[in-house]
């Protein structure tokens, strides 16, 4: 092939577009997954010999209680996530799009939670979550309702609830931003056009703003689902799974196993089984999705 | 004439051999300095900011590179829950710093058993180490590890004002116990402080009732399989702890107070409990937090259990703490075994003791003034046999077991029976019988 | 009225959230004031008794802000990389129909599902035999490789969603791929490159799994690494952790004001004309 044919062809351009991409993915992304279903078959504490287990490692997941309750929590994790972040992240991003007085100091100290790392964010609700101490119990001390102390992070009914909470505080506001991006993105004739039909505020949100965010919503809804199949740092710093694995996740369960007991081989088949959930759910999700478009 | 001329000669050839003499006069320490090229050894440990023992690590850090100038310690601190990550993952790609701290027993010996870690046996320890001390770092009739810190036992401190001011005496047995505990829930006040959340404060419990009521024994004839985990002393253990659970001897969501963020010390400090049963290290911190507490503290041992087969004087936790060890793969293993030396005289004996901490270095203990830090010493003295904790006495995969299920037993999600078959199914699938 | 009414209760519901996402930098600053001791003694939530800016003093004097600059430096370099090479790629994915178009976009897809810790292992070999261990360089690549899946997805998306009569003329006129990459389909983005920024500033900015295991010197430290440097084995000094807590987050709060009102705005203000 000589040179025009050559940028021509197709295959190629797009080889030198994904070029950079493919070598970053290969040496750090495309190695561990193969990897790690490899080790998965194998008992090995990380640094000495492995021991071929065949598929022993396999059969004791899927009769494990903790992994079986840890993905249970992570689906709750997805749906608490898609239910809460969602909704209210729309409709700070629609108030604050407005001409509101003060919206820019607002739109700053809601950020602020982004900004904390999870192991601040994990501190400062440790201290609101004291059972004697904490905020929580003691305003609702004040207000008189006592009955509604609780002891939030020991309690194994309610751990996990307590933990989701400040997973939600502290990933609304990325939602928010991104909302605001894709709602200023929307032309403003089409509000003109609506003011001018008389719509009320309320129609306008569902048939102008909704409509045009439809792909942002999409795309929020595919990060939070992935991201909570795949959540580990708050949990991991309030509770670190417990108590007694109330609160435990696939991640926080897979780096107990891999690091904490040094069990490289099944850690491993924990890892590979999350990647398949997460896959499986994902393509679910966006086909789902897709189907909507269509209609 | 000749004898004036060879005279002369002679005379000439002394500057000669002066010059001669004094160039490789010069020369030889030349090159022996040039020899001596600069070499940095890392060394890793858990001596973060506000660890107490740091400044006594540091100065036999000083202390060793004043005498060894050609020789620069990397001193690289991890804060003790990223610690192990760390430290495995680098052992696992064979990258384990020079010299590196663990906690001994189990941990280490996990390391040795891979080859990561070098020999110490050719120095003759025992001249600054006790035997018991320097045993759990010793696999194999070698020594792989020295400690920097000694005794460092669970003990139990109470309140002398409160004991005063409801008429209560410091409870010698389990009996006096129970009796104590209703005077103080009758009170409104927290028999025992404990935060849960990282399973092995409350295992503290677990392992002293063990002890009291089937001796070292129990523990000894599981691990070495003559026994089990759920024998009568494990399921014993179990029952006494929800006994005190069940008359609200701990604190409300117990299993969710995390010990490294303070929660269990708040409540003695804010008079809201009573006793706090924890290892001696606390008196460090306590002294670091709030020193005027230590006024109204005092400590004893562990309740005694009336026939219970143990030793009263008996103690639960290690005989000796934070051990360095060199890695296999050092270049520079002389140099550091050198530099261990620095870390087992009488100068870092009285480093450690100044930092609040138990010494384990021989013939400094005498130097000790603080009356708290003289008290558990003599325990430690007294004791007639000192278990190490078992999370660092059983293999990992058991110790995780332990925690989990006597963390389940203060949450009483599971019967002291459950909890003990659990464990015992646990060994049955490690020990292979 | 009913504005009024409504006005009202707008401004209500943002000060409730105000408050709720508000107050925990009020504790953190109430209590950067306090003495080690007194955070114990007094109610975690009263006011110090005495304001003390030792623990300021002392945070300073630890070396703290080599971490933030490190942490800055690793996350913005990271950041830019990120855009360029998930451009790069989107615009393949989205633009040129190639044999395994299809089965590229679903391996990027497939790549946003990996569990961080399960490649820390691998990653660390590998970053030790290419002589890179101890660097601040050798957080990038990790950095890259694993936000890349997210943001080609995004960007996929997004450049899906482009009419392609924008580039039909550019193409009649015969400009190049990479022209049309550049001069049309670049532009039009912004908003999305926003968003990739944003989620990867944030997310990358309080990673510390690499750098725990690849960094080791503190001169190499990142932020995250640095706060655990208050935290003892079995104690912690409460003030002095929450007053570098607050350290790290105020320059990035000043930050993004200066980003909101200079990029932000511009990246966001009218990318597609209807």
């Amino acid at each position: 092939m000589n040179k025009k044919e050559l940028m021509n062809n197709k295959f190629f351009i797009a080889a030198l577009f994904l070029l950079p991409a493919v070598l970053f993915s290969l040496v750090y992304l495309i190695i561990p997954i193969p990897l790690s279903a490899y080790y998965s078959f194998f008992k090995w504490d990380g640094i000495g010999a492995m021991e071929f287990l065949g598929l022993k490692n396999w059969s004791k997941l899927l009769s494990d209680p903790i992994f079986w309750s840890s993905m249970a929590n992570n689906f709750k994790l997805v749906a608490i996530s898609l239910v809460v972040q969602i909704p209210i992240a729309l409709f700070l991003a629609v108030l604050l799009t407005r001409k509101i007085k003060g919206a820019d100091f607002f739109k700053t100290i809601y950020f602020v939670p982004m900004l904390l790392s999870s192991v601040a964010v994990a501190f400062l609700w440790r201290y609101m979550y004291d059972p004697t101490f904490g905020l929580i119990n003691r305003v609702l001390n004040l207000v008189g309702l006592e009955q509604l102390t609780q002891s939030w992070l020991g309690n194994p009914d309610i751990a996990f609830y307590s933990v989701a909470a400040p997973i939600q505080w502290r990933f609304i506001p990325l939602y928010m931003i991104i909302f605001m991006a894709g709602i200023s993105n929307i032309p403003q004739q089409l509000y003109e056009a609506a003011e001018i039909d008389g719509a009320s505020n309320l129609q306008t949100f569902f048939f102008v703003t909704l409509p045009m965010l439809r792909s942002t919503v999409v795309n929020a809804s595919v990060l939070i689902i992935v991201g909570s199949l795949k959540y580990f740092a708050m949990i991991f710093a309030l509770t670190g799974g417990g108590p007694n694995h109330a609160s435990e996740l696939m991640a926080t369960y897979l780096y107990s196993k891999s690091f904490t007991e040094m069990n490289m081989g099944y850690g491993s088949t924990i890892s590979v089984a999350l990647f398949l959930v997460a896959l499986i759910v994902s393509v679910v999700f966006l086909n789902l999705s897709k189907k909507d478009v269509r209609n | 004439m000749n004898l004036i001329l060879e005279g002369r000669e002679k005379m000439k050839r002394i500057p000669i051999y002066t010059l001669i003499i004094l160039i490789i006069l010069t020369l030889t320490p030349l090159t022996t300095v040039m020899a001596q090229e600069n070499i940095t050894i890392e060394l890793w440990d858990i001596l973060t900011q506000s660890e107490a023992l740091r400044p006594a690590i540091k100065d036999a850090i000083k202390r060793f590179e004043a005498d060894n100038s050609n020789v620069n310690i990397k001193h690289i601190p991890t804060s003790n829950d990223n610690y192990k990550t760390k430290l495995r993952t680098a052992m696992s790609a064979n990258n384990a710093p020079d010299i590196f701290m663990t906690w001994g027993s189990t941990g280490l010996e996990k390391y040795v058993d891979q080859n990561k870690v070098y020999s110490i046996e050719g120095v003759d320890w025992t001249k600054h180490f006790p035997t018991t001390a320097l045993s759990i770092g010793k696999f194999n009739e070698q020594q792989y590890g020295i400690p920097v810190q000694g005794v460092t036992p669970a003990i139990l401190w109470y309140r002398t004002d409160m004991f005063e001011k409801y008429g209560l005496e410091a409870p010698e047995t389990y009996k006096d116990l129970l009796k104590v505990v209703k005077t103080l829930t009758d009170n409104d006040i927290i028999p025992f402080t404990l935060a849960n959340k990282n399973k092995w404060t409350g295992s503290e419990y677990y392992m002293y009732f063990v002890d009291r009521i089937g001796g070292p024994e129990a523990l000894q004839k599981a691990i070495s399989r003559e026994g089990a985990f759920n024998d009568e002393p494990f399921i014993e253990a179990g029952r006494k702890i929800q006994e005190l659970v069940k008359m609200g001897a701990f604190p409300d969501g117990v299993n969710g107070l995390d010990e490294n963020a303070g929660q269990s010390r708040m409540l003695l400090y804010t008079d809201k409990a009573a006793m706090y049963l924890i290892g001696s290290w606390s008196y460090g911190i306590m002294k670091q937090e709030t020193p005027k507490i230590l006024d109204k503290l005092e400590m004893i041992n562990f309740p005694a259990i009336e026939d219970g087969k143990g030793d009263p004087s008996n103690l639960i936790g290690a005989p000796a703490q934070n051990f360095y060890s060199v890695s296999q793969n050092s270049e520079y293993k002389d140099v550091s075994v050198k530099f261990l030396k620095y870390l087992a005289d009488k100068e870092m004996g009285r480093a450690v003791i100044e930092s609040g901490n138990m010494p384990v270095v021989k013939g400094v203990a005498k130097e000790i003034e603080d009356p708290y830090l003289k008290e558990i010493y003599s325990m430690g003295q007294k004791a007639s046999h000192i278990q190490l904790w078992y999370d660092q006495t059983l293999p990992l995969e058991l110790a995780q077991v332990h925690l989990n299920t006597t963390q389940a037993l203060f949450g009483m999600e599971m019967t002291p029976e459950e909890a003990a078959n659990q464990m015992e199914a646990a060994a049955k699938e490690y020990y292979g019988e | 009225m009913i504005n009024k009414l409504k006005q009202l209760v707008i401004y209500l519901f943002l000060l409730v959230w105000l408050i709720i996402t508000g107050y925990p930098l009020v504790f953190l600053v109430q209590n950067s004031f306090k003495v080690r001791m007194e955070f114990f003694r007094n109610p975690v939530w009263s006011l110090p008794e005495s304001f003390t800016l030792q623990n300021y003093i002392d945070v300073m004097e630890s070396g703290f802000y080599i971490y933030f600059i490190n942490s800055i430096i690793v996350c913005f370099i990271s950041v830019a990389i990120i855009i360029i090479v998930s451009a790069l790629a989107s615009y393949a994915i989205s633009r040129i129909d190639f044999k395994y178009n299809k089965i590229v976009y679903i391996l990027f897809l497939a790549g946003m599902m990996i569990p961080i810790h399960s490649t820390l292992i691998p990653i660390y070999k590998i970053t030790l035999s290419m002589g890179m261990y101890d660097r601040l360089s050798a957080l990038i690549g990790p950095y890259v490789a694993f936000s890349l899946p997210i943001s080609v997805f995004i960007l996929t998306g997004f450049i899906n969603d482009i009419p392609y009569e924008l580039e039909e003329a550019a193409i009649i006129d015969g400009a190049s791929r990479f022209r049309i990459f550049r001069d049309i389909i670049l532009p039009l983005v912004k908003p999305a490159i926003a968003t990739v920024s944003i989620y990867n500033l944030t997310l990358l900015w309080n990673q510390f799994a690499y750098a725990l295991v690849l960094t080791s010197s503190p001169s190499k430290r990142i932020l995250t690494l640095g706060l655990f440097e208050f935290q003892g084995q079995h104690g912690i000094n409460i003030p002095l952790t929450l007053t570098a807590l607050f350290l790290s987050v105020l320059p990035l709060i000043i930050l993004y004001v200066f980003l909101q009102e200079h990029i932000i705005k511009g990246m966001t203000a009218g990318a597609l004309k209807g």
